[in-house]
């Protein structure tokens, strides 16, 4: 997205928020559940995230590991907070020195690079709830004025401000649905829900709605629920961020109401499904909402939603798809959300489709480098992670690099216009629509140039 | 007090020794106790589930599956220390529990533990003698390729600190001072009938003999193991080691929650 770019200053520019001469505030220990707390004696150290961390990968500094940032934020709280605290009685027996400005800066400069993927996760070999506690501490470094980053600060100031972080104003959020009936790529728009009061809402997301080159995601998407006959609406101008880019960033208040309007419009609605073709929106919704408030409907990815519709014998695929493609597991739909066979059900049900797995695959699946933040905190390493998951893909010998994420397809985009490499992107709506005999019109491929 | 359990005599510095210990132990627990409790969000966002405790308890705590899949070498090294450990633990507790609790004339005192031969006689205590030694084995063997890895091989996954050497260099130092503990022992004829139970001690014995060392200072050595065995356990929540309770309460937690 034209915007993110000129948003993102280069990686050394980084820095932790403002300048702090005296001592830093407290880290708010009580935002921390007890478990949270306990996860940071339960590390063994054993080094296995760092075997598998992609920030860690690019940049080999202990502070970067799961590991490294577990040490350091205990050792922070322990003087913060602990028996041991710089300037009780037992803190001075043992010299303890209270938590400086420039500490926290470099604490917090590091706490960022992390495109919270949830590899960690899945490797610790004590199931240390990684991501959770890493957004609480960002949460928590906001608080104490050090965090998010400088460059990543614009992406929250325009969630908040603008309801996307694309920075775009909230009038043309639905204006990808007039381009395409206007070039007939779609037969109607999708109607308004507020009105048409349909059962399913499509949540087309922030990264679908604004960006050029990923607006394909909506037009399928409509394409393909349009063919099977469904009753679904969109909220159009009415649509706000997930929230998603705030919760990340460690903006919890913000996060949190963005997240209760969204709860109350959704709620309000009627619905009985809200589908969605953004991963990161899918995890938000669905696995971080119902901490916040219940929802009185159904949370589905578009690939959980069209399955659905096959077996309903509401959609039947037509046409030979005669390419070769590999699956590439968006970080928020497989590890944090558990969907990992359904991507890989509906695309052996394409017919004439080859699909060969990368080596990286499923709960390994290697991050593009885009989530998290990393991609504006630190767009070179971002760069770089996201090519070494081309090479991932290019290893296989496929022709396309399928996902299932707008915000996905953007990260990968960034590795193959780097490498130039021979493959094309492709969201997995494309290919349903082939399947189904609907023409696509992404220029695809090597498709970051088209921008 | 029976001392018919013991090697050695259960002595008052032994027990002061004992109590200290337990006081750091626990003030080490309590400190770290309660800096999680100044944690107030909820812990848990869904009922315990009994089932996936369990499961998880078994494969992930006690077989820990989890680091077989990733290594079979690293999970031989925690599986020897692991077991290492906490079989010397139950030995000593056990034998612990029947000196203060057990009167020697009871039936399973002296069906397993007493005869009137030897102080500590009967099947039972052959068996603890064996067990000892297998276990201590065991945790040599786990520390061993723990130390290569760490010190000879220098993993770069691995990143020594003080507490690591500090948590490695503890258990080798009890693990070799009991052994040579026992080998001294055994240098005494008194054991001679019992020695091959204590297969690694009664080598270690003949070895002893040949430089010259004898059971005479056996009392000295029996300190020293103890003094250091303590320290260990004190040192337990300040330390490296604190993963023994930690990390199984986390797994089972995340089990529970994921499930
Ligand atoms: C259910 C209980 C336990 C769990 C889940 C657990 C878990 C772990 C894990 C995952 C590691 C890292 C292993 C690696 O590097 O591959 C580790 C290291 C270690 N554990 Fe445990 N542990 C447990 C109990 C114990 C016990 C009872 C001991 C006995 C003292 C122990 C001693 C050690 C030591 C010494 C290391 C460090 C080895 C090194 O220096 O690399 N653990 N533990």
């Amino acid at each position: 997205m034209e915007q993110e770019e000129k948003q993102t200053p280069q990686e050394t520019s980084a820095s932790a928020s403002e300048p702090h001469d005296t001592a830093p505030a407290h880290i708010p220990i009580e935002k921390f559940s007890a478990r949270q707390l306990l996860e940071l004696d339960a590390c063994t150290r054993c080094g296995e995230c760092a075997n598998w961390c992609p920030a860690y990968d690019q940049d080999s500094r202990e502070p970067l590991t799961p590991r490294g940032r577990a040490r350091l934020f205990k050792d922070i709280l322990s003087r913060q907070h602990g028996v041991f605290r710089a300037g009780s009685l037992l803190g001075k027996l043992l010299g303890k020195k209270p938590v400086s400005p420039d500490e926290m800066r470099a604490f917090a400069k590091d706490l960022y690079a992390c495109s919270t993927c949830m590899q960690c996760h899945y490797v610790c070999p004590v199931r240390i709830d990684t991501v959770e506690l890493w957004e609480k501490i960002r949460e928590c470094i906001v608080d104490c004025g050090f965090g998010p980053l400088d460059s990543q600060k614009d992406l929250v100031l325009k969630t908040k401000n603008y309801d996307n972080p694309w920075g775009q104003p909230r009038s043309s959020r639905s204006r990808w649905t007039k381009v395409a009936k206007k070039k007939k790529r779609i037969t109607e728009e999708p109607k308004d829900i507020l009105k048409s009061k349909s059962p399913v809402l499509y949540f087309v997301g922030c990264t679908a709605s604004y960006d050029n080159n990923v607006e394909e995601v909506g037009i399928n998407t409509t394409n393909i629920f349009q063919a099977a006959g469904v009753d679904f609406g969109i909220l159009g101008v009415k649509e706000r961020c997930c929230g998603s880019v705030l919760l990340r960033m460690g903006d919890r208040p913000s996060f949190v109401s963005i997240c209760t309007q969204n709860i109350e419009q959704f709620n309000g609605l009627g619905i009985t499904t809200l589908v969605t073709s953004c991963a990161g929106c899918l995890k938000t919704i669905r696995e971080d909402y119902p901490k916040i408030g219940s929802l009185n409907f159904k949370v589905q990815h578009t690939i959980e939603f069209i399955l659905d519709l096959i077996k309903e014998g509401k959609l039947t695929f037509t046409r030979d798809v005669p390419l070769t493609v590999t699956y590439h597991d968006p970080c928020h739909l497989g590890r944090h959300a558990g969907v990992f066979d359904a991507p890989r059900r509906l695309l052996q049900m394409i017919p004439g489709l080859r699909i060969i797995e990368m080596e990286r695959n499923r709960e390994y699946s290697r991050c593009c480098g885009a989530g998290g933040g990393l991609k504006s905190g630190y767009p070179d390493m971002q760069n770089r992670i996201s090519q070494k998951r081309i090479d991932d893909a290019l290893a296989t010998g496929a022709s396309e690099l399928v996902s299932a994420c707008p915000f996905c397809y953007q990260g990968l985009q960034i590795g193959i216009q780097a490498k130039n490499a021979p493959i094309r992107m492709r969201d997995i709506t494309e290919l349903v629509c082939m399947a189904l005999g609907i023409e696509t019109g992404a220029a695809g491929g090597n498709a970051a140039g088209d921008e | 007090m029976y001392d018919n359990y013991l090697y050695f005599p259960a002595t008052a510095a032994l027990y002061t020794l004992s109590v200290v210990t337990v006081l750091v132990l626990l003030a080490g627990v309590i400190a770290s106790t309660t800096l999680w409790m100044k944690g107030k969000a909820p812990s848990l966002h869904h009922p315990l589930n009994a089932p996936a405790i369990i499961k998880a308890f078994v494969l992930e705590c006690l077989l820990q599956v989890q680091i077989l899949r990733i290594s079979v070498v690293r999970w031989l090294m925690h599986f020897c220390i692991f077991i290492g450990f906490l079989g010397l633990f139950a030995q000593t507790a056990l034998m612990a529990f029947m000196s203060h609790f057990v009167p020697p004339d009871t039936f399973i005192a002296k069906t397993f533990f007493v005869s009137p031969e030897s102080r500590l006689g009967g099947a039972g205590a052959r068996v603890l003698d064996m067990w000892g030694d297998v276990f201590g084995l065991l945790l040599l063997i786990g520390l061993a390729i723990a130390i290569i890895r760490r010190y000879v091989l220098r993993l770069p996954q691995l990143e020594t600190l003080l507490k690591d050497t500090l948590s490695l260099t503890f258990l080798t130092v009890i693990a070799l001072t009991g052994f040579l503990c026992e080998g001294l022992r055994l240098t005494d004829p008194a054991y001679a009938d019992v020695a091959r139970y204590s297969f690694v001690g009664n080598l270690l014995a003949a070895l002893l003999k040949n430089i010259g060392w004898s059971a005479a200072s056996y009392q000295a050595w029996v300190w020293t193991h103890a003094v250091i065995s303590l320290a260990f356990c004190a040192y337990i929540p300040f330390s490296k080691a604190w993963h023994i309770f930690v990390s199984p309460l986390e797994i089972v937690l995340d089990a529970s929650e994921r499930a």
